[in-house]
């Protein structure tokens, strides 16, 4: 049996006598810093903004993806009632269990008897993986690419309601009645 | 005694039983609507069609005799290939909206497609539409899209609550379950068995129509307290790791519904609407704070109060609970037996347009303990019982009695779970626990033993009353 080698993940550092001298690559190091720095400054202080930093929450990025998994909506009908029909999937698929959904009966609506008199989604433990939207039947919930302007120093405003999120950048789906 | 194989396997038959209650009695699982083990066979839904060995075609289980040697394949091709076919045309018309069905997570339509069928259907045909919600009585709607037409429900209102209440009418895919006379199924006070017999949604109860999804809640063995019979339930309600934030916090210590828990020795696996509505009983105003002198005071202290009353009582009295577990009821005994002259209380009276008794399972004693608490102590306290001479000190456990019977001047002890302007009488009042907030037994008017669990935690203020009756009676020792 060959003796056991112990694997080597890493590569040895191949330095000459430039690098060992430290004080001199230190001071580059420094100097390409510096200059970035500097440079930024200097262009924020004549007001031109220096890095690609967005001064949220005042500003907000334009250029999301258009495949972002921003802030939820739940999709309206066509008579502005929730296409949801409260069937629960989405708060059950839900990974960190943010999703409370209070169903009840309509015998008015033949077609919907079923429908969420309250629905409400925790924003401070939304994990953003968006398998609420692929778990939803109806299509009535989805994500829009903006994310939810919520800066708050008090966790219970991070609990968003039906109403919020059915008129939040409210959608409709012609397809369902 | 035949001998018949299923799958290649023997098995040893009774020469009465049909091949779906060998297969049943062994641990297989044949599919099948509408053959249920209390009721006559059907034989209409044709799932249960097993193959017989050299036969080319397929025969339906649960109406086949055992015969020696029989046999049978229950997973050959042309078995699966017709159980495909069958459920197809099951769900031809079946409106498949699961997603608003209060069966979904327990239905056998869903079960039996996903493992036996999984395909799409094949129909371009329009779907034939019935009515939603169809009020066969307050209790149950029915949905006649969802119905399998399995007549599992007309045979139990013939065979089981004897009152014929329900049968099928028109033929085809117009058939519909429907109530044999106006108001007919009202009357069926086992009426809502059918709801756990339903096999698909069709059946749904009123008081739990779209409360909650099933696989959010969970079951816990109980006994119902509701009369002497003592039928094993599942209590069902919300699972912890489902508990509700913004939401009514309500539901998370709530009963969502309560089913039966099939126990042959006392209920099979029926139980009646009474027992189904005890969530409200449960449910009322509890009290949580312990009165000592008129004062609202802290549980030990009530208890201190309890217990020096007690030492210095000559000839105390006590009217204990016929809803005290078996546990508690021995407690008492031990600590206290001695001490008091006992008399077992009746909690609960029939109530007003209750049916007081009948000969299927309800009985004329609605409390579930009396024949545990008369084991203990023999004496039962009746409506003409009077409190002997020279009681100077009483105490009440449970409800059921006013304190208005009795002088002002005697002394009271009161151990109560439910709020009760009553106990504002008393010199000691001490909340206790409910069933659903602790384990026991209770035994039943023919002597069966049966236990309950706990589902939920118990209020700090309250005291469990076992562990009360140890530590009066610690205290009493110490004294003496
Ligand atoms: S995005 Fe993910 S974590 Fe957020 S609500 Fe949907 S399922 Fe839950
Ligand atoms: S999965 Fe869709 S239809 Fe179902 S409750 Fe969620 S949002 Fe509503
Ligand atoms: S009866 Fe079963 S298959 Fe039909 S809608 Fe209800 S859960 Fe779905
Ligand atoms: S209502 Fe349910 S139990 Fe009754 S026949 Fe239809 S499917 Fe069967
Ligand atoms: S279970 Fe045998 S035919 Fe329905």
């Amino acid at each position: 049996m060959k003796p056991y080698k112990r694997p080597q993940y890493w590569n040895s550092p191949t330095m000459g006598w430039w690098e060992r001298a430290y004080v001199f690559e230190i001071a580059r190091g420094l100097w390409v810093t510096g200059s970035i720095f500097t440079r930024n400054m200097w262009r924020w202080i004549t007001g031109r903004k220096g890095a690609l930093t967005t001064y949220y929450p005042e500003e907000t990025r334009a250029d999301y993806a258009p495949l972002n998994r921003g802030k939820h909506i739940l999709v309206q009908r066509e008579n502005g009632k929730p296409q949801c029909i409260a069937c629960n999937l989405c708060a059950t698929v839900c990974p960190a269990k943010v999703i409370e959904i209070e169903a009840a009966f309509d015998p008015t609506d033949p077609l919907h008897p079923k429908y969420p008199a309250r629905f409400e989604i925790d924003y401070s433990r939304c994990v953003f993986c968006g398998l609420c939207v692929e778990a939803c039947p109806e299509d009535a919930i989805r994500m829009l690419k903006e994310v939810p302007d919520l800066p708050t120093f008090d966790r219970d405003t991070l609990w968003l309601g039906k109403e919020e999120l059915l008129t939040w950048n409210p959608r409709k789906d012609g397809a369902k009645r | 005694m035949p001998r018949i194989y299923i799958d290649g396997l023997p098995y040893e038959a009774d020469s009465r039983q049909t091949v779906m209650e060998v297969a049943a009695a062994n641990g297989i699982v044949l599919p099948g609507f509408c053959w249920h083990p209390k009721l006559s066979v059907a034989g209409n839904c044709r799932l249960c069609a097993v193959q017989v060995e050299g036969r080319s075609w397929v025969e339906i289980s649960c109406n086949m005799p055992v015969a020696q040697d029989l046999k049978v394949l229950t997973d050959s091709d042309i078995v699966r290939e017709y159980r495909k076919s069958i459920l197809a045309l099951t769900t031809l018309n079946h409106p498949v909206d699961c997603g608003i069905c209060d069966k979904a997570g327990e239905c056998l339509l869903q079960d039996y497609h996903y493992e036996h069928n999984g395909a799409p259907s094949t129909s371009h045909e329009v779907k034939v539409h019935a009515t939603k919600f169809h009020a066969l009585s307050s209790r149950i709607t029915l949905d006649n899209e969802r119905c399998v037409l399995c007549s599992r429900c007309v045979r139990f209102t013939h065979e089981i609550s004897k009152t014929k209440s329900l049968g099928i009418v028109q033929r085809g895919d117009t058939s519909l379950v429907r109530a044999s006379g106006d108001g007919a199924f009202e009357t069926d006070a086992y009426s809502d068995n059918v709801v756990d017999l339903c096999p698909v949604g069709a059946l749904l109860s009123r008081s739990f129509l779209y409360k909650s999804r099933v696989w959010y809640l969970k079951a816990t063995p109980s006994v119902c307290p509701g009369c002497a019979r003592g039928c094993a339930v599942n209590l069902w309600h919300r699972k912890p790791e489902w508990k509700l934030q913004a939401l009514d916090a309500r539901h998370n210590r709530a009963i969502e519904r309560i089913t039966p828990r099939d126990n042959p020795a006392v209920n099979g696996p029926w139980i009646c609407n009474r027992g189904r509505d005890l969530a409200p009983l449960f449910e009322r105003e509890r009290a949580t704070q312990a009165i000592c002198a008129g004062f609202s005071v802290a549980t030990p202290a009530a208890i201190e109060g309890a217990r020096s009353l007690i030492e210095r009582a000559r000839r105390p009295v006590a009217l204990v609970s016929s809803w005290a577990s078996n546990e508690e009821l021995a407690a008492f005994a031990a600590a206290l037996g001695r001490h008091f002259t006992v008399f077992v209380k009746r909690d609960r009276e029939p109530e007003p347009g209750e049916v007081v008794a009948d000969d299927i399972l309800i009985c004329a004693d609605k409390n579930p303990n009396s024949t545990g608490a008369l084991a203990n102590f023999a004496s039962a306290w009746g409506p003409g019982s009077t409190l002997p001479e020279g009681t100077d000190l009483l105490l009440v456990w449970g409800e059921g009695f006013d304190l208005a019977q009795v002088p002002q001047s005697l002394r009271t002890i009161v151990l109560d779970a439910w709020k009760n302007p009553g106990h504002a009488r008393a010199d000691v009042f001490i909340p206790v626990s409910i069933q659903t907030e602790r384990r026991g037994t209770y035994t039943n008017f023919e002597g069966t033993v049966s236990g309950f669990e706990a589902c939920f935690e118990k209020d700090d203020s309250v005291a469990h009353a076992e562990d009360l009756f140890a530590a009066l009676a610690a205290a009493n020792v110490a004294a003496a």
